[in-house]
């Protein structure tokens, strides 16, 4: 590789090539630690499409990446040569327009800088996925993200309008449309959304913005059967109620907060947290008012509601803790993101997480399940000791299980972490039909594959080799 | 590389789920802009070099020695990793791996010398009494300023007892990792000051006994105040400040409220800062950055001083000597558009 080409393109505080930094520059919030050849940090589009036309010249792959917070490999380089476009440097926002409801932002913006900046004009950008506070808008884009209220605002790609996308060769092209509805040809930025990467570097988005709740009010409901949480959340949203968001924790999540974090939450089978949010009062007390109703009639019990943010903040800590509970859950154990992130009817909710506690079961490990259910979203972490090679072949096979699972179901490997590596042979295996087209597009937008490869439909049938493995093994 | 120290780590650093919240906060991340500059890059790195991956260089020990142990990754991490704890750790095994720096190596000889990190001769001022006091290098420095500062214990009904022989500590070698040096300077310091139960003027010497002594107890000079204030009938100051958090004192040991409540029992109001209280912005001198890189320090502390001149105050308060000295350099190097005081000269002035 021409250090001086990159060098003369961002200038030569913008490249690093020492191995430590390029070995941090490899690892992100999955099992996986891969080595790039180069990290390099652009500052304007028309440095990333100089770096995209220098690399495709080359048939250097280039893996663009914002906060590296993805659980499943999506910035985990699969080759030496690699360049990481850092993207973080890249974080201006252009333009907010309140009268049009829509912002345009540089591709390394960070959500909740974003929302910050909107909020004295009174609207948001409302997918934020639980990574919100360091996630960049191009990982999110990269990964169509979405988060604790998906289930009434739905998940990033209902929300970009428009990019700026680098594509593999260099070019730059505007994809998308400032308003609302668009009938003008394939929608190539929807399509953009969720490619991991694959397809060209998102540089620049124009998103849709909603305006901010005036009103926001939580309950929590205990119950004493995971069966009637999960058919409790299937009556809720087919009754029509608008819940802002319905959330699951089983046994095992509430055991792990109270155990790891000194709380005393309930020991039931399962919790469900339900909000509310909106512009009128009345409304707010309807929706959830009806909600409640249902709760009651599947025989749950609600045991706190609140409209104050204080109050909810508190209701919601055991849930909000959840991460850094199960992180301390046993010592000597790692919390390890796989299977981490499915979908599921919700008639098949509670079924899914007794199959996860059966599977984790079987093979000795420890696994839980939450999420964001009224959105169909499970999620859950697999609990391991690392260092144990048994461990690691164990969580394979638990994987492998818990997927076809989720495939018998009708579910889908994943709701909003991605697939990239450690999802990927799950995925293939169900979704084959769907490879060679995928297959196609990619070729036509990239054909020297060098837009993170060996991601998606390219990853190695294996996440257990696919890389090193990021935790030591004896 | 050998890792002696790391290992007590593993599991910790296993812990770490990677998830990178600890950007949020990062000064030395929104100063220097890569990862390697994050808690997490970090903690990675350290964890290279636990394994065996990564093969120790001057560019690792560079990036362990970037931190000034502010503690605000641990406030917004996932699993309340204690990175501070880790690069130590990693501190440690750079330095038996043969990384020392001169001017920590300076540093430590001053100590060694002398008792304190001056490298000069210098006596606590005498004050006899019932309650072991005890200084700390910077207010051992500044003894006008300590004489004054234990007085107010007097004037709140106490009996101070200064110790002239007192030495330091044994937290710079602690902080820049020199296990062997800062097990002597801890014996000497035991040696010199012979007392479980005492309190202490210096934050960073507060938190670093607590932490690092098991059978100390050291009482910080303002929770003693903090308490008997309200009864000694302060004069009211009518003055209007901004108060800094030290990160020792905010994040290490959960004061926010206590110096506000005590500004306001002098009778100052405060204007926060763009950043407070648990999220104050660091000031750039701890974790060893002062000694280490004195310009990225100051690139810290600049940005700082620019949020506490923001707020339009004319005295900028803070309790830890090392902030208060940044952060003084930082308004003589503006012109001195603001007074930075330690808030133990606010009370000193309401009570004399």
């Amino acid at each position: 590789m021409d250090l001086s080409s990159l060098r003369g393109i961002v200038g030569e505080d913008n490249v690093r090539d020492n191995v430590a930094e390029l070995y941090v520059y490899g690892a992100d919030a999955s099992v996986h630690q891969g080595l790039p050849g180069l990290v390099v940090k652009p500052h304007s589009i028309e440095q990333v499409s100089q770096i995209m036309a220098y690399a495709n010249s080359q048939k250097i792959p280039v893996i663009a990446r914002g906060a590296g917070s993805g659980m499943s490999g999506h910035a985990v380089p699969m080759d030496t040569k690699s360049i990481i476009l850092d993207m973080k440097a890249m974080n201006r926002i252009l333009e907010i327009k309140p009268d049009d409801m829509y912002c345009r932002v540089e591709a390394g913006v960070v959500d909740d800088d974003l929302n910050r900046a909107l909020k004295p004009y009174g609207i948001t950008y409302p997918p934020s996925p639980a990574s919100s506070r360091i996630a960049t808008i191009g990982g999110e884009i990269a990964n169509n993200a979405s988060g604790l209220r998906s289930v009434k605002y739905g998940a990033t790609r209902e929300y970009v309008l428009g990019m700026r996308l680098v594509l593999a060769n260099g070019d730059i092209i505007k994809l998308g449309a400032k308003t609302r509805v668009e009938a003008a040809g394939y929608q190539i930025h929807r399509l953009i959304v969720g490619s991991e990467g694959t397809l060209g570097i998102v540089v620049e988005a124009t998103l849709k913005c909603v305006p901010i709740p005036k009103y926001r009010c939580l309950s929590v409901a205990t119950f004493d059967q995971l069966e009637k949480a999960g058919d409790t959340i299937g009556a809720i949203i087919a009754s029509g109620a608008e819940p802002s968001m319905l959330e699951l924790m089983d046994d095992i999540a509430i055991k792990a907060v109270n155990k790891t974090l000194n709380m005393d939450l309930p020991e039931v089978e399962a919790l469900i947290f339900f909000e509310a949010d909106g512009k009128v009062k009345e409304a707010v007390d309807h929706e959830i008012n009806s909600m409640r109703l249902i709760v009651e009639q599947h025989g749950g019990t609600v045991t706190a509601t609140s409209y104050d943010l204080k109050e909810r903040t508190k209701i919601f800590g055991g849930r909000k803790k959840l991460f850094a509970a199960l992180s301390r859950y046993k010592d000597g154990w790692a919390c390890t993101s796989l299977a981490d992130d499915m979908a599921v009817p919700y008639t098949q909710m509670a079924a899914t997480a007794r199959k996860i506690h059966q599977i984790a079961d079987k093979y000795g490990l420890i696994m839980t399940a939450y999420g964001h259910c009224g959105s169909g979203v499970m999620h859950t972490k697999i609990l391991m000791d690392p260092s144990k090679k048994e461990s690691w072949d164990a969580a394979k096979k638990a994987v492998d299980e818990i997927y076809d699972f989720v495939d018998e179901v009708g579910g889908i490997t994943s709701g909003e972490h991605g697939i990239a590596l450690s999802k990927a042979p799950s995925w293939k295996k169900t979704h084959g039909d769907m490879l060679p087209v995928m297959t196609k597009i990619k070729f036509a937008l990239d054909p020297n594959n060098i837009l993170n490869p060996g991601k998606l439909q390219d990853a190695p049938d294996d996440w257990l080799t696919a890389t090193k493995i990021r935790y030591q093994m004896l | 590389m050998e890792v002696k120290y790391l290992k007590d780590w593993e599991t910790e650093m296993n812990t770490c789920i990677r998830c990178a919240y600890c950007f949020e906060g990062c000064p030395m991340f929104k100063e220097k802009g890569w990862e390697s500059d994050t808690p997490r890059g970090k903690v990675v790195l350290a964890y290279g070099l636990f394994t065996g991956q990564l093969e120790p260089s001057d560019y690792i020990a560079e990036k362990i020695l970037e931190c000034t142990f502010c503690r605000d990754c641990i406030q917004r991490c996932s699993a309340n990793i204690s990175v501070p704890d880790i690069l130590t750790a990693a501190r440690a095994d750079l330095v038996e791996a043969g990384f020392k720096y001169d001017s920590h190596v300076n540093l430590l000889n001053k100590v060694e010398s002398s008792g304190n990190i001056f490298g000069k001769e210098l006596k606590a001022p005498p004050h006899p009494g019932k309650t072991p006091v005890l200084l700390g290098c910077r207010f051992l420095e500044r003894s006008d300023d300590a004489k004054r500062y234990v007085e107010i214990l007097t004037k709140l009904g106490m009996e101070p007892m200064t110790v002239e022989d007192e030495v330091c500590c044994g937290m710079p070698p602690g902080v820049l990792g020199y296990k062997d040096k800062t097990n002597k300077q801890k014996a000497l310091f035991r040696e010199r000051f012979p007392y479980n139960e005492f309190i202490c003027m210096c934050t960073t010497c507060v938190f670093f006994i607590r932490k690092s002594y098991t059978d100390l107890n050291p009482t910080y000079i303002i929770e003693e105040i903090y308490k008997r204030l309200p009864e000694a009938n302060p004069r009211q100051l009518g003055l209007t400040v901004t108060y800094h958090d030290p990160c020792n004192v905010g994040r290490g040991m959960d004061m926010v409220k206590e110096p506000r409540k005590i500004l306001k029992m002098i009778g100052c109001d405060y204007v926060e800062m763009e950043t407070f209280g648990k999220e104050a912005e660091c000031c750039g001198g701890g974790g060893g950055v002062l000694v280490t890189d004195r310009e990225l320090s100051e690139k810290l502390a600049r940005k700082r001083y620019r949020q506490a001149l923001d707020t339009g105050a004319k005295i900028l308060v803070t309790l830890c000597p090392t902030c208060e000295l940044n952060l003084a350099n930082m308004a003589k190097e503006d012109g001195n558009k603001i007074e930075v005081k330690n808030l133990l000269d606010l009370i000193w002035e309401a009570l004399r």
